[in-house]
């Protein structure tokens, strides 16, 4: 998988269809309703009974409403994602505005993967993975690949800034479409956070 | 919320609320094994507009102690920073400060 940042976002390209999939399932781990997804996603925040219990009726519905809008906002760009070759390779593009929605959207995703699977913080850090499943060890697969591109996100790679239409893989007109979305809908839940357009390109 | 101030229970029910809420509450960050540092930072610049340093330092306490306060002050403020950081699937917890 290779990335890329272009004027108003990044370009994610080069993606196996294994890669692909695990993007894809970010929705579905999103909306998950099994407990022990839902008890991370929303924590027992106050000690005294009675604060916990405000807490759960005013607090709770408001982020359920947010984390259901960015859970939209993802799945749209996913929509977009391309296969682009007949061996499969993917390309996908986050635009600016919705960084901030992806990056809570992949955390949120990598918990529930961790979750759902009952892995430990040893096997986090890497260490003595033996005794996990086949299946576990691809969920620890899986968390670390949207850490990577958590990680371009946070800008913890040095991107080649490239020009969209240079681009191997990538239509820019595809990205144009997507920025006329997010003019017409008017999408401000995340895009007050946005990184600046001229920020530093760093390599 | 409304106060039926006729029987002794909810005297007392009023007297701790109030009590509550003139003391101050922590913001509390603890640590999970999962989510990344560097999104720990940015979202604690992001969300009380520290400094990145202020805001790694703070990070680095959750990450080695497995928990730190990141701000401390009115209950209404401190609910608003916990929803934020809950947004961000920070695992945050509210506390009313001893004392």
């Amino acid at each position: 998988m290779w990335a890329a940042r272009v004027a108003d976002g990044y370009v994610f390209g080069g993606m196996t269809p294994e890669c692909a999939a695990t993007l894809e399932g970010v929705p579905l781990l999103l909306e998950s309703t099994d407990p022990r997804v839902t008890e991370r996603i929303y924590p027992e925040t106050c000690v005294a009974e009675e604060d916990e219990r405000q807490w759960r009726d005013h607090a709770v519905p408001e982020l359920e409403r947010l984390f259901a809008s960015r859970c939209q906002l993802v799945r749209r760009d996913l929509a977009a994602m391309k296969k682009v070759d007949p061996a499969g390779s993917h390309v996908l593009v986050i635009p600016d505005v919705h960084v901030n929605a992806w990056l809570a959207a992949l955390n949120a995703a990598r918990l529930a993967l961790y979750a759902l699977n009952d892995l430990t913080a040893e096997w986090m850090a890497g260490k003595e993975t033996g005794s996990a499943s086949a299946k576990q060890l691809e969920a620890l697969a899986r968390i670390h690949l949207l850490a990577e591109v958590q990680a371009v996100l946070l800008g913890e790679y040095e991107l080649e800034v490239s020009d969209p239409d240079e681009c191997d893989d990538f239509d820019a007109a595809d990205f144009d479409e997507l920025e006329d979305e997010d003019d017409e809908d008017g999408d401000d839940d995340d895009a007050g956070d946005a990184p600046e357009k001229d920020a530093p390109k760093r390599r | 919320m409304p106060f039926a101030a006729t029987t002794k229970e909810a005297t007392e029910t009023e007297t701790k609320s109030k009590t509550s809420l003139a003391r101050p509450w922590n913001v509390v960050v603890l640590d999970d094994p999962v989510t990344l540092m560097s999104y720990v930072t940015k979202v604690f610049m992001q969300v009380f507009g520290y400094p990145e340093t202020k805001a790694r330092k703070l990070m680095m306490e959750v990450h080695d102690t497995g928990r730190s306060v990141v701000w401390t002050g009115a209950r209404e403020q401190a609910e608003i920073y916990a929803q934020k950081l809950q947004a961000h699937h920070l695992l945050t917890t509210l506390e009313v400060v001893d004392g």
